[in-house]
């Protein structure tokens, strides 16, 4: 029924778009994503077999409102399923302080990767840390974001203070685990542009988040098994930047990195014995990390390596001891990717392999992982400006 | 209350030497922006010349260019495909931005509404007017109308600029045209559909692109159709644009034995090329040599 619904508004959407000239029309675009892979890893049914995902589709909407204000909206269609990606407000002007202000659902902008569409990178894979810590789709909440320009002179500068409803934080799977309830997780991000000289440029930022993302009954056995729900809360710290040199039209080196170093309440059940009640809290630290080259030449070719850390071991389900939680396990990765740009950015056919590395605290033994994909991606609609 | 005093006076002191903040989206307005405004503006721009001001990338620094600046000059009609972004980021309510396409006589506008597969680039016609000069002198008013709005008591200063600009462009315009009339009614090749100006103003033709169609990288067919065009028509000259590759335009050189001329079509889009009409010599002597 939903699915319904969905489809009749782009319906409407589009024939509104082909049969009208009128320039007030919000920009449409069109994302598809199709994409063939091979693994193998032992075991897997798919092993060395060509398997074929179910094309992905995005549909961009989005104009000014009026001179001080834009919407956008990204529904997307991915597993048969029609999805409300993005869907938000932006003032852009004419606020005090000048102020911007993004209200709705939309990618977060802690570290900066994850605000850019995936459509929009050079790789395939989403960093495994930003699974990890941020949930599947990436960091993708629905709240209210304040931008601040900082005056720094000819350096631009920006602070970004959000508060949401961490709608993108997975439920954990234990047993004892209570669903979060009402409770707002805040992130901020302080980012500093510099042009270093014409042909290159550099970011750099600071992200941080914190707020509940669990709640548990840390009363496990117990003679008077009295409710003890806490509230478990994480701080995450980020560090990101992103360097782009262009010696012509033609050519872009790409470096971008980000980590993560995540402080967080974990529930930790000791051993039974004479102390035989309470599970304790603990603090624990791990940590993610990406860094990535491209090179992009010819205006039509690029490739490149990704290298990717993360706390936990990726794929697993998440619990009080897994992913985010585990600060014993962890998961490395590395992709390698060739590209393909036939007209411009119009569309674009991509090669990838990644392999998984587990590394397990008590020495078990899991062999690599390796995929290959090919990815075929389309772009249909008014050709945008690239933002750094 | 002295010290109150003192503060007054040089508030309004450097009110006085106040000039009006002015980015410009490409050189060549750059250009004409310091000499209608001279010492009265201070302006900056954003496109390099060496660079395709199709494509800019929408960096963070030229969103503090705009930030501080009165006046944001554009050439319009969808070159700046990027400006907006850059306006939005600026977060500068007070920014005034002006297309200096207005008053221009508009070639290529399709009467249709064009999609993809007619080229990348040129949806509301061909933005690529300054390379004929007469349309300098109009982009020139232009600006001078908009200082003017923004400062009144410098009308006449802005007034005197100009007019002086168009002395000096008019007696330019005597010299090119004489200079290209040995050209009137030869065939060129051009990169990208940027001269239909140029060439309406001094009567020559083309003959075809290297680009099949604007902002659409050059192909082996496309090319194979040029060779034949070359050749039937003996044609002796591809002129393009400093900032393009020119892997395709050399490849038709070894094949049909062209000339492949490469100008700059911005202001410091070469080594002291430092003004639209250094630019504009450029221009006409490299054609004028190889053809
Ligand atoms: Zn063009």
């Amino acid at each position: 029924m939903k699915n319904k619904f969905l489809f009749i508004v782009l319906t409407v959407i589009s024939i509104g778009n082909i049969y009208s000239q009128s320039s007030i029309n919000p920009d449409i675009s069109l994302i598809g994503t199709f994409n063939t892979y091979t693994n193998f890893i032992k075991g897997s049914p798919g092993y060395g077999k060509l398997n074929f995902d179910i094309p992905e589709m995005e549909l961009f909407v989005d104009g000014y409102l009026n001179p001080y204000a834009r919407a956008s909206a990204n529904i997307s269609y991915e597993n048969n399923e029609f999805g409300v990606e993005e869907l938000y407000g932006d003032i852009v002007r004419g606020l005090p302080l000048d102020i911007q202000i993004k209200a709705g659902k939309f990618l977060v902008g802690f570290g900066k990767l994850n605000t850019v569409h995936p459509h929009a990178w050079p790789f395939l894979e989403r960093p495994l840390f930003h699974q990890v810590f941020f949930g599947e789709g990436g960091f993708n909440d629905v709240g209210v974001n304040f931008s601040f320009i900082i005056p720094t002179g000819d350096v631009f500068t920006n602070l970004d203070l959000g508060v949401f409803k961490g709608a993108s934080i997975i439920p954990m799977s234990d047993s004892y685990a209570i669903d979060r309830g009402v409770n707002p997780i805040f992130v901020g991000r302080l980012g500093t542009f510099w042009s270093l000289d014409d042909y290159t440029n550099l970011e750099v930022g600071l992200s941080g988040s914190y707020g509940c993302y669990s709640k548990a009954n840390l009363v496990v056995f117990g003679i008077f098994n009295q409710e003890n729900v806490q509230a478990l809360n994480h701080f995450y710290s980020g560090l990101d930047f992103k360097f782009k040199y262009s010696p012509t039209a033609y050519s872009v080196l790409t470096i971008q990195g980000e980590g993560l170093l995540n402080n967080r309440d974990v529930p930790r059940i000791p051993v039974m014995g004479i102390d035989y009640t309470l599970a304790s809290v603990q603090k624990i630290n791990n940590a993610g990390a990406f860094i990535y080259a491209d090179y992009k030449f010819e205006k039509q070719f690029s490739f490149g390596i990704k290298y990717d850390y993360t706390a936990g071991i990726f794929g697993s389900a998440p619990t009080f001891l897994s992913l985010a939680n585990d600060d014993k396990n962890s998961t490395q990765g590395i992709e390698a990717w060739f590209s393909y740009y036939p007209v411009e950015e119009t569309s674009v056919v991509r090669l990838g392999i990644q392999n998984l590395m587990y590394h397990y605290a008590d020495g078990t033994n899991r062999n690599n992982e390796t995929t290959i994909k090919l990815q075929f991606l389309f772009s249909l609609g008014p050709h945008k400006a690239h933002p750094f | 209350m002295k010290k109150i005093f003192f503060a007054l006076l040089l508030i309004s002191a450097s009110l006085s030497f106040a000039n009006i903040k002015v980015v410009a989206s490409t050189t060549v307005i750059y250009d004409l922006v310091k000499e209608i405004g001279k010492d009265k503006v201070s302006v900056d721009f954003i496109a390099r010349g060496d660079q395709d001001p199709h494509f800019v990338e929408v960096l963070p620094s030229y969103m503090v260019k705009l930030r501080n600046a009165d006046i944001f000059f554009r050439i319009g009609m969808g070159l700046e495909m990027w400006s907006n972004q850059l306006i939005d980021g600026s977060r500068n309510s007070h920014l005034k931005t002006i297309d200096l396409a207005t008053d221009i006589d508009k070639k290529e506008v399709p009467n249709f509404k064009p999609d993809a597969s007619y080229g990348d680039v040129h949806p509301f016609g061909n933005p690529h007017y300054w390379l004929d000069p007469q349309n300098a002198k109009i982009m020139a008013k232009e600006i001078y109308e908009a200082l003017s709005a923004e400062s009144n008591q410098d009308e006449a200063y802005f007034k005197k600029n100009l007019d002086d600009f168009n002395y000096r462009i008019d007696k330019k315009i005597n010299e090119w045209t004489n200079k290209m009339s040995s050209l009137k009614g030869k065939s060129f090749i051009f990169f990208h559909a940027s001269w239909i100006y140029f060439a309406d103003r001094f009567g020559i033709k083309t003959a075809g692109f290297v680009e099949p169609k604007p902002g659409i990288a050059p192909s082996p067919s496309h090319n194979a159709e040029l060779v034949g065009i070359i050749k039937s028509k003996g044609i002796k000259t591809i002129l393009m644009e400093n900032f393009y590759s020119d892997s395709a335009p050399n490849q038709l050189s070894q094949l049909t034995g062209i000339k492949v001329v490469k100008v700059p079509t911005a202001v410091f889009g070469m080594k002291n090329i430092n003004s639209y009409i250094e630019m504009m010599d450029n221009i006409i002597n490299q054609i004028i040599q190889n053809s």
